[in-house]
């Protein structure tokens, strides 16, 4: 096969634009940078970011052409432009908080660090070749520890990229140890051939090994029981910008990477219910009882959001079990929905933590007195991840327990699932509503009256991520058209 | 002949990777290491794919191996005392046990790898010019993954390690 390389440069001109805009950040805040202000160092690096996001979002509607690229190494289909888009949008949002919250050194390589990961982000979103899925996920995974670690004014910032960069190393570990068996079983990298490979097989042991592994990698980056211990102290610990990002696109390229290769690599090609499948569940329904659970008891609000996001990855997790037959919509609907109000909800936290603290639930005590606008838009993100009508979290959850339910009726793993998810859901209302009581009933603490001011920028993203919310909340259907 | 040359060098090398894990002493744990590499390297030798074996003791036998030796030596760890697993209860360890020990009898029983087709199989790992033209042909964008990988790794050392000197002056 000659490759041919126009065409490939064709299909991934957006990660182009953003590695090319990442180059160009840390250039020109070296040469005409180094004697501004930091302040303005980072409106501009921030500026230029947004630029080649906005590039990127222009060449991926440009390069549609549906199919797979470069010999198979690719597809460009609907789920690959979906999760670019919404990775493109989860990533100018947490860019765009950037500016009003950052107390930090270094303006430029943090904003090219973010770039690089959303190129991460965005090639996994396409990969069908193990070898760059891989590559893909590391160059996501590499950019999103030095992201943690990067406020040197906090040991907790420290602990948060040691702990994250452990848990990765040993999870990326597992894949490749799982990828080489595929291959050792199959003897290709693409994922088209391998499904093909293990459909003319017959069940192996090494393939439940290589599924165990990959599932391994899988809880790792979804925080799903018992892969989840990084998540509350790396929420906890890292510049809210960067929990942003590892809590929102990081997760939808995530699930939309490991799902295609759960799906089209090592699914049931036969037509049966898949191995992974019963694996699946039960790492889903850990991550719902556990999350749910230990969120009640946590006073730390980042902490509190940590497990919030453990149960629902459990969530998510039910998404990649129905997605077998129904499609990637509804995942890709509820992966993108809660990545927006998870970036919403740490830009009002980075806000705050400019004028102050913003660690302890009591410390948002006021803050509808201190900024109505930040305490509106908290509203909005906090009701939408807990599920409430007409907010896209009401919508996407609807819908991924009414797939579940006929996807084996009441009394299968999924139906049984989705039972508990529901009523979990309930005793996540509690604690999400404990944190909006915390906002608007309890009034603030002596000597932290005083008003926020909230940049433009960051204001406008947190507005734009609300209006998302309720748009997608009240017209559900066209988003999911893009998807399927 | 083959059999018994691969089944000697890959138990020297699971010793000696065994050897990384349960040493106590930092530099003993890179010299097996070290020991490690180089069966991996004997193996692939047994696969006539030299070009690997040469550029596994190259790059890591020679260069990553030594960068850990004089790491290790920087930081001059000493071997201390660390905690054991013993605290390890005991129905997590006969669970463990367990799980391993039928991992082994179901592999014994039933673990066949299908056996492949040599003439399938591209010799790449061979010969070095069907490396490189594969490394700037097929696996082109891998590569550049790979150097821009390299990148993040380095500006995240930079700054990173970079000294702290307060930020009175950005506030």
């Amino acid at each position: 096969m000659k490759p041919n390389y126009t065409e490939l440069f064709a299909a991934l001109s957006p990660e182009a634009a953003l590695i090319v805009g990442a180059l160009l950040v840390v250039v020109l805040d070296l040469t005409l940078g180094r004697k501004k202000i930091a302040e303005a160092r980072w409106h501009a690096a921030v500026r230029i970011a947004l630029l080649a996001v906005g590039l990127a979002g222009c060449f991926t509607f440009a390069s549609g052409r549906p199919g797979a690229e470069f010999g198979g190494a690719f597809m460009l289909d609907a789920l690959a432009q979906a999760t670019r888009y919404s990775v493109l949008v989860l990533a100018a949002l947490s860019l765009a908080l950037l500016p009003g919250t950052a107390r930090m050194r270094h303006p430029a390589e943090f904003v090219a660090v973010v770039l690089f990961a959303t190129a991460g982000f965005s090639v996994m979103a396409t990969a069908q070749n193990l070898l760059i899925a891989f590559l893909a996920l590391e160059l996501a995974s590499l950019s999103l520890y030095v992201l943690a670690g990067f406020d040197k004014t906090r040991p907790e910032s420290a602990e948060a990229a040691l702990k994250y960069f452990l848990f990765g190393g040993v999870s990326a570990a597992f894949l490749l140890f799982g990828f080489s068996l595929l291959y050792g079983l199959t003897g290709s990298i693409e994922l088209n051939v391998i499904a093909r490979e293990l459909g003319a097989q017959a069940a192996s042991p090494l393939l439940v090994v290589a599924l165990v592994m990959v599932l391994v990698a899988f809880g790792f980056k979804a925080a799903a029981v018992p892969f989840h211990l990084w998540a509350p102290d790396v929420y906890q610990g890292a510049p809210a910008p960067a929990a942003a990002l590892i809590a929102s696109a990081s997760k939808v390229a995530g699930f939309t990477f490991f799902a295609r290769l759960l799906w089209s690599g090592t699914g049931a090609s036969s037509g049966q219910a898949p191995a992974w499948m019963l694996t699946l569940a039960i790492l889903a329904g850990a991550s719902l009882l556990l999350g749910n659970v230990a969120a009640l008891a946590q006073r730390n609000l980042r902490r509190l959001l940590a497990y919030s996001a453990i149960a629902h990855a459990g969530i998510m997790l039910l998404g990649v079990m129905t997605g077998t037959r129904f499609g990637p919509g509804a995942l890709l609907y509820y992966t993108f929905t809660y990545g927006l109000a998870t970036v919403g909800t740490f830009g009002v936290i980075a806000i705050i933590e400019r004028a102050g603290r913003c660690q302890d639930l009591d410390d948002l005590a006021g803050l509808y007195r201190r900024s109505p606008l930040l305490a509106g838009c908290l509203l909005m993100f906090v009701l939408s991840l807990a599920g409430i009508p007409p907010l896209a979290g009401f919508f996407g959850k609807f819908l991924l327990f009414s797939q579940a339910l006929r996807l084996t009726g009441l009394t299968g793993p999924a139906g049984w699932l989705a039972i508990a998810a529901i009523a979990l859901s309930a005793v996540a209302l509690y604690y999400y509503l404990i944190v909006l009581k915390r906002a608007f009933v309890t009034p603030a603490v002596a000597g932290t009256e005083a008003r926020i001011a909230v940049p433009l920028k960051p204001a406008l993203a947190l507005l734009l991520a609300a209006a998302l919310l309720l748009a997608l909340g009240v017209f559900p259907s066209s988003a999911l058209r893009l998807v399927t | 002949m083959g059999h018994l040359l691969f089944n000697v060098i890959a138990l020297f090398t699971l010793i000696a990777a065994v050897g990384v894990v349960v040493n106590k002493n930092a530099v003993n744990a890179s010299l097996c290491l070290l020991l490690s590499l180089v069966g991996v390297a004997g193996l692939f030798v047994g696969l006539e794919a030299y070009l690997l074996a040469f550029l596994l003791l190259l790059v890591y036998a020679g260069a990553i191996v030594a960068l850990f030796l004089f790491i290790v030596m920087l930081l001059d760890t000493k071997g201390d005392a660390r905690p054991t697993l013993n605290r390890l209860p005991a129905a997590a360890r006969v669970l463990a046990v367990g799980l391993v020990g039928a991992g082994f009898v179901s592999f014994l029983t039933r673990g066949r790898l299908p056996e492949p087709d040599l003439t399938k199989v591209p010799a790449l790992g061979a010969d070095l010019k069907l490396y490189a033209y594969q490394l700037f042909t097929t696996y082109l964008l891998p590569v550049q993954i790979l150097g821009f990988l390299l990148l993040i790794a380095m500006i995240g050392v930079i700054v990173l390690s970079k000294k702290f000197e307060g930020l009175e002056d950005i506030k």
